[in-house]
């Protein structure tokens, strides 16, 4: 669960995220908006990288606030990022091996937990590729791998199925919908495929130049009048 | 929720013919290091003898600043102020305590890698020019103070300097096992292997991979649980243990050193002798560091300026830039090909 409250953010004169209030509860959740209205700087906020001006956010009723990036990895915060960032001279193994490095309890543990992630993302047959020689869908399934290591509780992705086909995103949709039952983590999903958003998530917020637009039941959100003006344009 | 107990099915390993594995990567180094020093201690005496060990310091020097410039990104033209440091405190410490060479070589090895750290300090906020520019002030001032001050010659106090005559300067003794040219050679090429199978045990494991996600990108590596600092300051211990490694030995070589040999530029060529060498494998650093020892010493053979190596090594950097893998890359590459070829007619 990933509390919110009166969020506000400010670089300068800018402020990317203003007054922001809400609490992502389903088990996925997903944040849209149009270019620039907060969307990452909201990630950015959760995992330690940006320091609010006022207010607060909590991951499963503990406070954020003040912790470093790595300890908030360690109370089981995990985050991808917008552009793709598997190492090339590392194997696809190794890439994941190097957050279970400094996360799992044990080397058994860290063994077990890159096994299973591997065989979720369906790259069991992959592991021993160097991140150069994989392709972008691949690269995409090892970040994700990356994030159920550990016991997560929280997984923020930033557009996980950027320049994806469309049969990559349908096997996307379908192992994201499973990572909240297999890995106990709540997901939150930043995609600019209403399409993705509206078939995995429950909840959705809708974020406009650092405000809140509408934040319910995914689907309502998506009919919403003020949120199509907005974000979807006319139609 | 989580049902850890159920796994999927373990992945299946399977051996690549000619694969290089970690064993085989650690059997090429002590072999190819031990044929090359044996040929080199049968063969060479006097001038190439001492100039071979020293080369020999030289890549330590160079593995340390490949370390960082390879794992990390991070240009440091300090490397071989830092072997100063290295033969400073090593030399101090022999003439204080009079102790067992190799604990000689340790003292000057973590007395330097603490050194390394605090001079990498601005690496934490800084990189690229920025970093090189301020760790070549800091090996400019390092010129300075030990100009002023010189390695200690067992006089006394802290700095060990004796009178004008300088005929009560105690040399430092090397070890009775290798108190020969040839013996201290080869023990320095032990020490070699030593060093580059530490950093090479480095790059393969936990660290390594954590400065592989720093190098690619702070924040990722932060949000997969790296404590980017804690990292960065361990390479820069790691490369700073082998400089001060390498002083110790450059000390135990002559017994005493000159001021005049930590000059500033040497660290600049040490960085250009990384790149031409290689930084992404371990014979890189070991071919560059034997090449950058060499191109002066056959100048001086010649009766050629050793400036004119500068001259050289400036030329070598353009060829270095076009082809970033280095010497050291490209054989790699070659032997690996040769032995995945073998392995597969012999697999036939």
């Amino acid at each position: 669960m990933i509390k919110i409250e009166s969020l506000t953010v400010q670089f300068g004169g800018v402020r990317p995220l203003d007054a922001l209030e809400g609490e992502f509860t389903a088990p996925i959740c997903g944040l849209i908006g149009p270019n620039g209205a907060g969307k990452t700087t909201l990630l950015n906020v959760l995992s330690g990288f940006v320091t609010p001006v006022k207010g607060s956010v909590a991951l499963n009723d503990i406070a954020l606030r003040g912790l470093s990036p790595t300890r908030r990895v360690a109370a089981g915060l995990r985050r991808t990022f917008q552009q793709e960032l598997v190492v090339d001279e590392l194997t696809a193994r190794e890439n994941i091996q190097a957050i279970a490095d400094h996360i799992s309890a044990s080397r058994q543990d860290a063994r077990d937990e890159i096994a299973r992630a591997l065989g979720f993302v369906e790259l069991t047959g992959r592991a021993d590729v160097l991140g150069r020689q994989l392709n972008l869908y691949e690269r995409r399934m090892i970040e994700i791998a990356k994030t159920l290591i550990g016991r997560p509780k929280a997984i923020l992705l930033d557009e996980p199925g950027a320049g994806l086909n469309e049969s990559e995103t349908d096997r996307l949709r379908r192992l994201l919908m499973q990572i909240p039952e297999r890995f106990g983590a709540q997901l939150v999903l930043i995609d600019h495929d209403a399409d993705l958003i509206a078939s995995v998530c429950i909840e959705t917020m809708v974020l406009d130049f650092g405000k809140l637009l509408a934040f319910g039941p995914t689907r309502s959100v998506l009919d919403d009048p003020v949120v199509r003006r907005a974000y979807l344009g006319t139609m | 929720m989580t049902e850890l107990g159920k796994t999927e099915a373990l992945p299946i390993v399977r051996r690549r013919a000619g694969e290089i594995t970690p064993t085989l990567r650690y059997v090429a180094i002590v072999s190819v290091i031990a044929v090359i020093s044996g040929f080199i201690a049968l063969v060479a005496g006097g001038y190439w003898l001492s100039n071979f060990t020293q080369a020999y310091c030289f890549v330590l020097a160079l593995t340390g600043c490949a370390l960082l410039y390879g794992q990390l990104g991070l240009v440091s033209l300090c490397q071989w102020a830092l072997v100063g440091v290295g033969a400073w405190i090593s030399l101090r410490f022999y003439h204080f305590v009079h102790p067992p060479f190799f604990v000689t070589i340790l003292v000057g090895g973590v007395g330097a890698s603490a050194i390394g750290m605090i001079w990498g300090l601005p690496a934490l906020r800084m990189r690229g020019l920025y970093l090189a520019l301020v760790t070549l002030m800091l090996a400019g001032a390092f010129q300075t103070l030990i100009t002023v001050t010189s390695f200690p010659v067992g006089g006394p106090g802290f700095l060990g300097q004796v009178g004008a005559s300088g005929n009560d300067r105690v040399p430092m003794a090397r070890p009775i096992y290798a108190s020969s040219d040839t013996a201290y050679f080869l023990f320095v090429a032990f020490v070699t292997i030593l060093c580059i199978i530490l950093v090479e045990a480095h790059r393969r494991s936990k660290p390594g991979r954590a400065w592989a996600l720093i190098r690619k990108n702070e924040q990722m590596a932060q949000a997969s649980g790296v404590r980017v600092v804690f990292y960065k300051a361990w390479a820069f211990a790691l490369s700073g243990f082998l400089a001060g490694v390498a002083g110790a030995l450059l000390a135990g070589l002559f017994g005493q050193l000159d001021a005049g040999n930590f000059a500033p530029t040497d660290s600049i060529v040490i960085f250009i002798g990384t790149l031409l060498g290689g930084v992404d494998v371990w014979l890189g650093a070991f071919l560059g560091g034997i090449l950058t020892r060499f191109i002066p010493a056959l100048l001086i053979d010649f009766n050629v300026n050793a400036y004119v190596g500068l001259v050289f090594f400036g030329a070598a950097l353009m060829l270095a830039l076009r082809d970033p893998v280095g010497i050291g890359g490209l054989l790699t590459a070659l032997a690996e090909r040769l032995y995945a070829k073998f392995q597969a007619r012999r697999g036939s």
